[in-house]
């Protein structure tokens, strides 16, 4: 039998640290693995820790999707409680559950992604972020601009850029004053024509160019939130959708389509097709069309059928997606529960020992499942993590990727291309190695 | 090293950050660029903490070819939250570089964290407060320096959120608050939006040890609380075994 010669290589211009691993049977490439060198041991941690100590311990899992993971504790604690927050909490989760994407997808899109996407459809090369912010600076400064917006309105109504401090089980303690309202809504109009030229740089760039054929997504499953058949990254029903079926659930049956083991990486489905699976921007879109909203529709009659089957398609869901949350937000703040004073629930006894929070986190579906003792104290944390999701699909691209590259080119060369396949999923690795 | 990656998005954050972005240049910043060579350099920025061997070489190295080195961040400062785990630990920086100064938080408070690359760009000395939270703390006036209030909570019950009109010192109502152990710094931030300091600047001074023996020989804490982990050394190392 021939031993598997390993080669590793750590992953530049990705959130936190991962590496590429190229396993060689001989002279071929066997297989690619993207690697997580370390996890972190957060299910572990909030074992022992009191349910009202917890959020501030879980959105410390990380520093770009902090709301998603408190948000989605909080919602986890409320179940066991039986609680239910007040409108304008839910409608704060919700501005700040879009600071957090907004900030997310356009640093990934600028500093990750649109060097590769230049090079793979362009084959124009970007060496260094200088030479990114040269190539275009209106393009440079709208983004920053974009990045800036999402952290003032997390900073606005959260407390802080990162790890909030307002998010609590019951709701959001809510204080901004009406000056900085003014501002968030200046600085979401002025995000709305920063992410006009975005996606208008992007058609304008690529739409054209038709998108390598490696980077074609295979038969897949879409794995989402849907609120009634309406895009919902707060609240709504478990879907998994395919060419040709659709499941819907709710949180509290996950365990009969998909489950994990508490400490070890990754979620096992329970499909019975061999299709693979993502979560995340292009999921939202095929399950909810964003791309059906009449402010949207016409920038998605410029992209065509190749570049919808590509995994490079994602980056342009991210700016949709900026743009879409941008308008959503500005609506959000019009809402006239938000300048009533409401008390928030308390947490007085647990109904159950087992909670679920779910929402959809910048990446994808995120969800907790605790359970709890009488004490108030927790026993066991189950946490689903959209990159861990998508890393069996990433695996299974990059490998058929790695080998049409090898039929040509050398492993160090290939490494180098890999790399832009797993740029172009987003991983998270803070999250994924929690 | 190993880290939520939070203090890179607050440096992303910064009113300073474009500014700063283009006043330097960037030598090695693996979130961003692709530069795999570590070539000598002025500054550099150290974020998260020290759990793996390959870890102490890459910060070795750095040591050598940096002029000055800054650990960014309380991972990288005191260890991190990754030691509330039973079984990781998480070494700060210093533990095995020398180090000329560190950015503290959790988050580093945005304030704190723009003075600091404006006297980097400056060529400016930068200091951090060595006075406590309580200095200035909006609700220092309501402090019972006597602590004679039982302390039974870690954070506030929603009920008391609820009616927080005329708010007083968390001690004095009952509420853990690590304020009087830990630097100033973050403006108050979290006890000014109604949570009470959770200790993520770090003690103000060296001995955070002893600093905690005094608090805990004055304070009134409930039993529940005594044997409650990961209170006082959230965000650090402990220096003693639990």
């Amino acid at each position: 039998m021939i031993k598997l010669q390993k080669i590793v290589e750590p992953c530049k211009r990705i959130e936190g640290n991962g590496n590429i691993k190229i396993l060689l049977r001989g002279e071929h490439i066997d297989h690619v693995e993207f690697e997580i060198p370390e996890i972190r041991g957060f299910e572990n941690i909030l074992v022992n820790k009191k349910t009202q100590d917890i959020p501030r311990i879980v959105s410390r899992i990380c520093g770009l999707c902090h709301a998603s993971q408190a948000i989605a504790c909080n919602k986890t604690i409320e179940n066991i409680y039986g609680i239910s927050p007040p409108t304008q909490s839910i409608i704060l989760r919700r501005i700040l559950l879009i600071g957090e994407l907004i900030k997310s997808h356009a640093m990934h899109y600028f500093f990750q992604s649109f060097p590769d996407l230049l090079k793979i459809i362009n084959f124009q090369k970007i060496s260094n972020p200088y030479e990114l912010m040269q190539f275009d600076p209106h393009l440079t400064s709208s983004t920053f601009d974009l990045i800036k917006l999402g952290s003032e309105i997390d900073k606005i109504f959260g407390g802080r850029y990162v790890h909030l401090i307002n998010i609590i089980p019951g709701g959001v303690i809510y204080n901004p004053s009406q000056i900085n309202i003014n501002l968030a809504r200046k600085l979401l109009q002025k995000g709305s024509s920063n992410a006009k030229y975005l996606i208008e740089n992007f058609i304008k760039l690529f739409s054209t160019k038709t998108p390598p054929s490696s980077f074609e997504l295979p038969k897949i499953n879409y794995l989402g939130l849907s609120n009634q058949g309406s895009y919902d990254r707060y609240s709504g029903n478990i879907v998994i959708k395919n060419y040709k079926n659709q499941l819907n659930f709710y949180e509290k049956d996950y365990q009969s389509y998909f489950d994990k083991e508490v400490g070890v990486f990754g979620v096992n489905f329970a499909k019975n097709d061999d299709m693979g699976l993502i979560t995340g921007p292009i999921a939202r879109e095929n399950i909810n069309k964003i791309s059906a909203t009449e402010r949207n529709i016409s920038y998605f009659r410029m992209m065509s059928e190749d570049w919808r089957k590509s995994i490079l398609y994602q980056n342009f869901l991210e700016l949709i997606e900026i743009d879409y949350e941008i308008h959503n937000c500005l609506k959000l703040l019009n809402e006239n529960s938000l300048d009533e004073h409401y008390n928030l629930p308390e947490l007085r006894e647990i109904q159950k020992s087992d909670g679920i929070g779910i929402l959809e986190a910048p990446r994808g579906l995120l969800m907790h499942h605790y359970k709890v003792n009488q004490n108030e104290i927790m026993i066991q944390a189950k946490l689903f993590i959209a990159t861990e999701i998508n890393i069996p699909l990433m695996n299974f691209m990059t490998s058929n990727y790695a080998h049409n590259l090898h039929k040509n080119e050398a492993v160090d060369k290939v490494k180098k291309k890999i790399v832009q396949m797993i740029r172009a999923f987003d991983p998270c690795i803070s999250c994924a190695s929690h | 090293m190993t880290s939520c990656s939070g203090c890179i998005s607050t440096l992303f954050s910064l009113d300073i950050f474009p500014q700063f972005f283009e006043k330097t240049k960037i030598a090695y910043f693996p979130f961003i660029a692709e530069e795999e060579k570590l070539e000598n350099c002025d500054i550099a920025l150290i974020e998260g903490c020290i759990s793996q061997e390959s870890q102490i070489r890459l910060i070795q190295k750095i040591r050598k070819i940096a002029k000055k080195v800054y650990s960014l961040g309380s991972c990288a400062a005191f260890g991190g939250i990754i030691n509330l785990s039973k079984k990781k630990r998480g070494d700060p920086i210093s533990n095995y570089i020398e180090v000329d100064g560190i950015i503290p938080g959790c988050p580093p408070p945005s304030n704190l964290f723009g003075n600091f690359l404006m006297a980097i760009l400056e060529n400016r000395m930068f200091k951090l407060s060595n006075k406590n939270q309580c200095y200035s703390c909006p609700l220092r006036e309501s402090i019972d320096y006597e602590f004679k209030t039982k302390i039974t909570k870690l954070v506030p019950n929603n009920k008391e959120i609820n009616s927080s009109q005329n708010q007083k010192c968390f001690l004095s109502q009952g509420v853990l608050c690590l304020g009087p152990l830990t630097r100033e710094g973050c403006e108050n931030k979290c006890i000014i939006k109604g949570m009470p300091c959770e200790g993520c600047l770090g003690s103000p001074s060296k001995s955070l040890f002893s600093n905690i023996c005094n608090f805990l020989s004055q304070l009134n804490l409930s039993n529940e609380l005594k044997t409650y982990e990961g209170i006082f050394y959230r965000y650090s190392k402990p220096t003693i075994k639990r």
